[in-house]
């Protein structure tokens, strides 16, 4: 058994996972479903939006270019990260040029790609997760699920064990209870946060612009409180304009949480304005590489338009059926199965583009329609001649020999069809010999004809 | 009296003649006389999936030959394999222009089974008492985009009525080595499929993929249903007898 | 070289473009201009699907004592009053401004904001970040109050982008505010008022 499937077998034990798996995404699903109402031209809006992704990703190196000119002009700060520990050094540097002890952090999932949380808390920092979800996450010592609910395999009892247990409040399984206690909790942390750190859901190209896009309001506090706000960002988050911000915030919100918008809606172009209220001194910008020229140069690079909505997860048999830890990195679900391979190559990961039954749901509720299967099949062919099993490369080498030859694939086909009727009694297949074991451990296999459909075609004296 | 060509695949030859036979005499109803080529092996899908690619292209090749001998619609009782010939081979002679001609033309001629008879249908298809839950299978409704067929196809048959099945877009597992390589994850889509199926009350479980009537109708054995398990064309030929 | 031009390099030579699928997209709908009442109207419909609420007033007088029937005996944070729509900044007595210390500005219990336009189709609140209103006025307190002028009411978000383009550029900051703060991070139960305000309320003036 490979690590991946130990942990497909964990998760599959867990009837506690099972039963949140299925609420949640039953109800992700029809919220999308119902929001997608009040979208009348959606299907324009998607192609609209997946070519103003995939024409961006195209020309990225210009757009990178122009991007960081625009935000050097709006008095931003832009640095550029090849690797996880170049973005930890340059953060680490960030900290130090401003004396920072406290950070406060928004969601940001490149963020927990490279694990950057880490590497500032053995720096001496003071790290704390401000959205809710990731709060829970870093109190449990645990690592978030789903992309845009991190704690959906967590019960509301669970919840409130964890803050009970690491920060001392009344246990209570009540959700707004619990969610007051955060709030109190962690208002003293965004007064007193020194650095915030988001990511950023889109950089538009033609303005220098940050676009937020949060629920809760965690994500203005620590992008207008500390003194400084950095921003992680993929390199592949980039859009040209304002009018594309608008066509891909439409489909945003509705595919992820069934919303129209989102509570905030943030668009940051710079530090504090001579005369401002309040606001950062610096903004610091770090643009992330960390694998993603590498799949720019693979045939998948249309993954990297991925907006981070969750869609995909929701519609998906496999990861309802396994959860996201399954999958065992930052991303799961559809997406993360073409991503993880993508930026962290295949070994180790090629059982992850293989957990799939091709189904499509996926490709039928992206907004920007990625060929999720097809990519997915892309890596299956990168990875059959190291990673496939052996009895299955040799199985395929039989098949390709005997396929265009049709007496002797009649003649192959026939010592197998014999080999499977001496199992069977009645017509059927308890427990099948070799690889076919598999099937059988949860179903019954039909016992194979006595004569194909062309011996009897032929009997019939029809030619 | 229009000629069309037989792709039975390999489920039907090795597995369930019966649905070939059902099909042909479907088929023959609507006023087709029915050709078998018989150099046919497998459409290479399996081998495909499992991104074996130039082994499929191995049975690509010879598939396009053997139906490259024959002339008009080429009929496919499977959305899986019919969405291999329309969609997938063009795509694995990708950077080989001369095959990939060769694939589209054959691929311009093939019709999914169900597709084809919806398409010729006109009044009535025979009668027969049932409860039928539809399976929708994943390569035909969402690769291929017929959904509506099916289901008319079924309603045609007087005395015969579809039940709802709660969710009955989502996959049933099977996915062809999938269900091997990740049996458990497969064995938990089924139980939810199976679940779904039975809950709609039909006596009858019909689908227009022999892949995923395997699955389905081996784990209702395996659980002591009795539920009558038929691809659309046996449904089709029995209300014709 | 810099890790900036080994990243664009090695992004050049990926030439990743001829393997992206070319897409070609179908002429959107074109929006169908709104009259500002129409736009008045739909941004209440919207206003009140998030939990809003949403006050319309058709005079000056109203709109002071339906702030001052909000405000109650709240203590307010505020924008400069000189900033406020409707001559509303002559009711608030001493509020607490931006330029205070934000452990004091935390201790308000309402805070008072212009808008600087509205989006009907969602029921967004639009502020730019600017000197006398700080971006913590409509984030720091449980109870958000916005007075929104009724000529500022857009239809659409793209009118917005449209409009404001250069303002967005220049500011250091602007939100789109649609509705109170919430979360259903715990089993996708809805609470709200995590960190921004729970409770959000809009008067409309003439």
């Amino acid at each position: 058994m490979s690590t991946f499937q130990l942990r497909v077998h964990r998760a599959l034990d867990d009837s506690k996972l099972a039963g949140a798996l299925a609420n949640v995404s039953a109800q992700l699903r029809t919220r999308r479903t119902l929001a997608f109402q009040s979208l009348p031209d959606a299907d324009a809006v998607r192609d609209h939006a997946r070519k103003a992704k995939l024409d961006t990703l195209r020309d990225l190196p210009a757009h990178l270019a122009t991007f960081e000119a625009n935000l050097r002009a709006n008095g931003v700060h832009v640095h550029w990260a090849e690797h996880a520990e170049d973005c930890h050094r340059i953060v680490l540097e960030i900290a130090a040029q401003h004396q920072v002890r406290r950070v406060a952090k928004a969601k940001s999932m490149v963020s927990e790609e490279i694990h950057l949380n880490e590497s500032l808390e053995r720096a001496g920092l003071e790290v704390v997760e401000t959205d809710l979800g990731e709060y829970i996450v870093q109190l449990a010592g645990d690592r978030p699920s789903h992309i845009v609910a991190p704690i959906i395999h967590m019960t509301r009892a669970d919840v409130g064990r964890v803050m009970h247990d690491r920060i001392h409040t009344p246990m209570t399984d009540d959700p707004a209870t619990l969610g007051r206690f955060a709030r109190e909790k962690l208002r003293q942390v965004f007064l007193d946060a020194d650095m915030g750190i988001t990511g950023a859901n889109f950089g538009v190209v033609d303005t220098g612009t940050i676009c937020l896009v949060t629920n809760e309001g965690n994500g203005r506090m620590v992008t207008t409180l500390p003194r400084v706000h950095v921003v992680l960002m993929g390199i592949e988050k980039l859009v040209p304009t304002l009018a594309d911000l608008d066509r891909l915030l439409k489909l945003l919100a509705r595919s992820a949480t069934g919303q129209k918008l989102t509570a905030y809606t943030t668009l940051i172009s710079g530090p504090r304005r001579g005369g401002d209220d309040g606001g950062p001194e610096a903004v610091h910008v770090v643009l992330i590489d960390n694998g993603r020229s590498r799949l720019m140069a693979s045939e998948n690079a249309e993954i990297l338009g991925c907006i981070r909505c969750g869609a995909c997860m929701n519609v998906c048999p496999v990861y309802t059926s396994i959860g996201g830890h399954a999958y065992g990195d930052t991303y799961p679900g559809p997406v993360g199965a073409v991503v993880t391979p993508g930026l962290r190559g295949l070994d180790g990961w090629a059982d992850l583009p293989s957990a799939s039954s091709l189904c499509g749901a996926c490709r039928d509720v992206c907004p920007v329609r990625l060929d999720i299967p097809r990519m997915l099949l892309t890596l299956r062919r990168d990875a059959a001649p190291t990673h496939a099993p052996r009895w299955l490369r040799l199985a395929m080498a039989g098949f390709a020999a005997v396929v265009a030859r049709p007496r002797a694939y009649r003649a192959a086909t026939a010592v197998l069809r014999r080999v499977l009727r001496r199992s069977a009694v009645d017509g059927w297949i308890r427990q099948a010999p070799g690889p076919g074991r598999a099937w059988t451990t949860a179903r019954d296999l039909v016992a194979p004809a006595s004569t194909t459909f062309q011996q009897a075609w032929r009997d019939r004296g029809v030619r | 009296m229009p000629t069309v060509h037989l792709f039975h695949t390999c489920l039907v030859n090795e597995f369930f003649p019966a649905v070939g036979f059902a099909a042909v005499r479907v088929l023959e109803h609507h006023g087709c006389q029915v050709n078998v080529p018989l150099q046919q092996t497998c459409c290479g899908q399996p081998a495909f999936n499992g991104g074996f690619h130039d082994q499929a292209r191995v049975a690509a090749r010879h598939t396009i030959g053997v139906l490259e001998g024959t002339t008009g619609p080429i009929v496919v009782p499977s959305g899986s394999c019919a969405d291999m010939l329309i969609h997938q081979y063009p795509v694995l002679f990708d950077g080989d222009e001369a095959w990939r001609l060769r694939a589209e033309a054959v691929a311009a001629r093939c019709r999914e089974f169900s597709a084809f008879v919806a398409e010729h249908q006109s009044g009535r298809l025979g009668h027969l008492q049932a409860t039928v839950a539809y399976h929708p299978s994943c390569h035909l409704a969402r690769g291929l985009g017929i959904d509506r067929e099916p289901r008319a196809v079924i309603e045609a048959i007087d005395g015969t009525h579809l039940r709802q099945v709660d969710a009955d877009d989502e996959c049933c597992g099977f996915g062809g080595l999938f269900a091997v390589k990740h049996a458990d994850i497969s064995a938990r889509m089924l139980d939810r499929k199976i679940a779904n199926v039975c809950a709609s009350g039909a006596e009858r479980l019909v689908s227009c993929d022999l892949g995923c009537l395997l699955h389905i109708g081996g784990g209702l054995r395996r659980r002591g249903v009795t539920m009558k398990v038929q691809h659309l064309a046996e449904l089709a030929a029995e209300a014709l007898t | 070289m810099t890790a900036k031009q080994r990243i664009l390099a090695r992004l050049q030579s990926a030439r990743g473009g001829s393997r992206l699928p070319r897409v070609e997209s179908p002429a959107l709908q074109a929006q169908v201009p709104q009259s500002a009442e129409a736009c008045r109207v739909r941004f209440e419909v919207e206003a009140a699907a998030l939990g809003v609420e949403c006050y319309v007033e058709s005079s000056v007088a109203g709109v002071h004592v339906r702030l001052a029937k909000l405000i109650d005996a709240r203590r307010v944070l505020s924008w400069d009053p000189a900033q406020l729509p409707y001559a509303a900044g002559g009711l608030l007595r001493a509020p607490i401004q931006g330029t205070a210390g934000r452990t004091e500005q935390a201790t308000a219990e309402i805070g008072v904001t212009g808008c600087d336009a509205a989006v009907a189709e969602t029921g967004s609140l639009v502020m730019f970040s600017g000197p006398g209103r700080s971006r913590t006025i409509s984030l720091l307190p449980p109870f958000h109050v916005a007075l929104v002028d009724r000529a500022n009411i857009l239809f659409s978000m793209a009118d917005v982008f449209e409009r404001y383009r250069e303002r967005i550029r220049a500011s250091a900051s602007c939100t789109f505010i649609t509705g109170p703060s919430r979360t259903a991070d715990i089993e996708l139960t809805l609470t709200l008022g995590i960190h921004g305000p729970g409770r959000v309320a809009v008067i409309i003036g003439p």
